[in-house]
């Protein structure tokens, strides 16, 4: 990074699995308007617009951010699309970072959304792809498999994926904008129906209307903002080819190098001891215990005693989506931008009822495709 | 204009334009084409920093098409990747972005999608406002038509002067292997060609095409040791405008006329005539005019070379067309481009579009010397 990036302005929508009161630019805007009002900036300050949602095929808007220019005031300006799987919201938002970074631009408005009730994301999310037999199962019939190994792999105990589910939704609770919120019990998990082994039904992401804006600006813009900012200290988005021969879907090579990448020029050696909370991509409820050892917070096989330990909930040790995450809220597009806003939340000790006591490190993390696209950010309070 | 950081075309790799490639799924195409590239600059993929793609999953017919392409891009070990949903040449201006970040030194920037698998007249159609525009069923060469119309009315430009663009578009496609209509044909040929929708002529809009494109960018430092005639980027800007076509003033591009204008004052030109050839994303006779106004030149004139390449008109690869004028403003700078080279071609200017009736434009100001000293 060439110079200093900060996020000075944070804004989402209420999710819910069907936003039928508004149009897919009235959804965009009312993320947007919370952004801008949080910055304490118009539409006018904004010098680029870097917009990020997932296939075009969920709402049946092929590049919708074309017909939004006037709803997200781009009139004029730069504007890109990311689109980079489950974690274009993440790696949307550090192309925006990217921006600023360059000294090109001082005030950049990046924005992710979905509006899933507008289509069908179990057909969206059922690829054929040349030369594989098409599961027709979604992204859950996809990942199910990588679950189950990761249970073989570490002889995990079957009530951990239950016992994330419940306690994604004890945190959801307490965040006024999750999608679901109605607390459950490891038993009310447990007894619900299996959709793919051994994902059950209360153990995976709904389907949500939302969206996530965010405006990074430098320094000098940060100084003067009404509030304070939180600090980029590091950010990247890596990806690597699914078909390698021996590559481990389990502990994905890209995320570790990812994680690497951040927490090094974060300066972050240790980070099970110097970060307070992260938000992280669990689209199903394994993939937390999956990806605390994927990110380096503990050895491979540590992930689901972290679990068992009840090291991961509000108010422990490292609290691990302490907004609900994509478990409780998935408007697909938007998911990964939320993780991303959601640490800077923490870190600008405005993350109202669900804030984490003295974070001074927050982890932001998305991952996609056949989980092979990774984007993270470590967000700080100081420069 | 501060001092940016020098940063350049050292290497392009396109298939021929096709209407269809029978055998090849898109990844195939682009594998060739990525390996030509890196081999065109003398290096392995484990020399390249970065990696950005351009494509569109309508295209592609299905979601995540450009997952694909990892596979072919060099994504192992893992790489620094981002893709974009865009015409690719937007891809490689956010490469140049990462560069003056000082995120990357070098990287490899794709374009793909197979065009023939769909029905673009259907699926661009998908890009217009879903409540109030697309459900009128303005297809791309509708919107195109009233374009050319609000044109025609506004400025007088002729059927005749149409034919007569479609034909120099024609005639220097005829010597360029890459494009897909390969035949020269006169003005007086084309101005018979039936109306595709009228104003417009079958004669002055591109047949259906697909390609796969690789493009190697570099700074200063690496470029010269991967290029002895690298194409050193002086400028570039990108500008969106609103898609409302009744909002517009369709015979006018707003966005393009300030991107150019942005791109020429970092590149430090006072003028777009001074440069000695021009390469642009235009899918009709009167959008090439549209952007010359918007650049203010003049179209009649010899100089600056209007798309050598032949232009979209012979070539309309969806998602690659802009990068494809990159990659020739590059081979003209360096000296590759063959039968359809412009004389001592020392600055081009390449420009690309997104959505309909040019409703985004990117402009790139490329140079033989280095632009910051």
């Amino acid at each position: 990074m060439k110079r200093p990036v900060a996020v000075v302005g944070v804004g989402q929508t209420r999710h819910a699995s069907r936003r039928a009161e508004l149009s897919i630019a009235d959804l965009v805007r009312e993320a947007v308007d919370r952004a801008l009002l949080d910055a304490g900036l118009e539409h006018r300050d904004i010098d680029a617009v870097v917009v990020g949602k997932a296939p075009d095929q969920l709402e049946g808007v092929m590049q919708p951010e074309q017909f939004l220019a006037g709803a997200l005031g781009a009139h004029l300006k730069p504007l890109i699309r990311v689109h980079t799987a489950g974690s274009v919201g993440a790696s949307t938002a550090i192309a925006a970072m990217t921006h600023v970074a360059s000294g090109l631009f001082e005030r950049v408005l990046t924005v992710a959304f979905e509006k899933q009730s507008e289509g069908n994301a179990m057909w969206a999310l059922s690829p054929k792809m040349p030369f594989t037999a098409p599961l027709v199962a979604g992204a859950g019939g996809f990942f199910a498999p990588y679950c189950r190994a990761y249970i073989a792999r570490t002889g995990a105990p079957l009530h951990i994926g239950p016992m994330i589910a419940a306690n994604a939704r004890a945190n959801a609770a307490r965040n006024e904008y999750a999608h679901l919120r109605e607390p459950m019990t490891v038993e009310d998990v447990t007894n619900s129906p299996v959709l793919w082994d051994p994902i059950r039904y209360l153990e995976t992401c709904p389907s949500s209307d939302g969206a996530c804006a965010l405006v990074l600006a430098s320094e000098a813009q940060a100084r003067r903002g009404p509030r304070r900012p939180a600090w980029v200290k590091s950010a990247a988005s890596y990806a690597e080819a699914m078909w390698v021969p021996g590559r481990d879907q389990v502990n994905p090579l890209a995320g570790r190098v990812c994680a690497k990448h951040v927490f090094e020029r974060a300066g972050i050696r240790d980070p099970w001891r110097e970060i307070q909370t992260a938000e992280i991509y669990v689209p199903f409820s394994w993939f937390e215990a999956m990806w605390l050892e994927n990110l380096g917070f503990c050895d491979v096989g540590q992930g689901w005693h972290i679990v068992d330990r009840g090291e991961q909930r509000f108010g422990a040790h490292l609290p691990i989506n302490p907004s609900g995450g994509v478990l409780c809220t998935n408007p697909i597009g938007a998911s990964g931008m939320l993780r991303l806003g959601e640490a800077a939340l923490q870190v600008m000790g405005r993350a109202g009822d669900h804030q984490v006591d003295g974070v001074k490190n927050a982890l932001g993390h998305a991952y996609g495709g056949g989980a092979q696209y990774f984007a993270m950010w470590v967000v700080s309070t100081e420069h | 204009m501060s001092r940016l950081r020098n940063v350049a075309v050292v290497a392009f790799a396109q298939a021929p334009v096709v209407a269809r490639d029978e055998h090849r799924m898109a990844t195939e195409m682009l594998y060739p084409q990525v390996r030509r590239a890196l081999a065109d600059c003398g290096v392995e993929r484990s020399a390249i920093d970065y990696q950005v793609a351009g494509s569109a999953d309508y295209i592609d017919g299905r979601p995540f098409g450009f997952v694909g392409a990892l596979e072919v891009m060099g994504s192992w070990p893992p790489t620094q990747d981002l893709h974009l949903e865009m015409d690719a040449a937007f891809a490689a201006h956010y490469a140049w972005i990462r560069m003056q970040a000082g995120d990357c030194d070098t990287a490899l920037v794709c374009g793909h999608g197979k065009v023939s698998e769909g029905e673009p007249r259907r699926i661009l159609n998908l890009e217009l406002d879903p409540y109030y525009q697309a459900p009128i069923g303005l297809d791309p060469l509708a919107t195109a038509a009233l374009q050319a119309s609000a044109f025609m009315a506004r400025t007088g430009t002729t059927d005749r002067r149409l034919a007569e663009i479609a034909a120099r578009n024609r005639a220097a496609g005829a010597r360029n292997p890459d494009v897909q209509v390969r035949s020269s044909a006169s003005a007086d040929e084309l101005a018979r060609t039936p109306w595709a929708v009228e104003p417009l002529r079958t004669g002055y809009v591109p047949p259906l095409g697909e390609s796969a494109v690789a493009l190697v960018l570099a700074a200063e430092g690496k470029a010269e040791r991967m290029c002895d005639r690298p194409a050193w980027i002086h400028g570039t800007d990108q500008r969106i405008e609103l898609q409302t076509l009744g909002a517009r003033d369709l015979s006018r591009s707003p966005s393009a006329r300030l991107a150019a204008e942005r791109a020429l004052a970092m590149a430090g030109a006072t003028s777009a005539a001074d440069v000695d050839l021009v390469e642009l994303s235009a899918a009709t006779p009167v959008e090439e005019l549209i952007l010359c106004e918007a650049l203010g030149i003049d179209a009649d004139r010899s100089s600056p070379a209007l798309n050598p390449s032949g232009g979209p008109l012979v070539g309309h690869p969806l998602m690659m067309t802009g990068l494809i004028r990159l990659g020739e403003a590059f081979r003209q700078l360096a000296g590759r481009a063959g039968d359809h080279a412009v004389a001592g071609a020392r600055r081009a200017i390449a420009h690309a579009t997104n959505g309909h009736c040019l409703q985004q434009n990117l402009f790139w100001v490329l140079g033989t010397e280095r632009r910051w000293t």
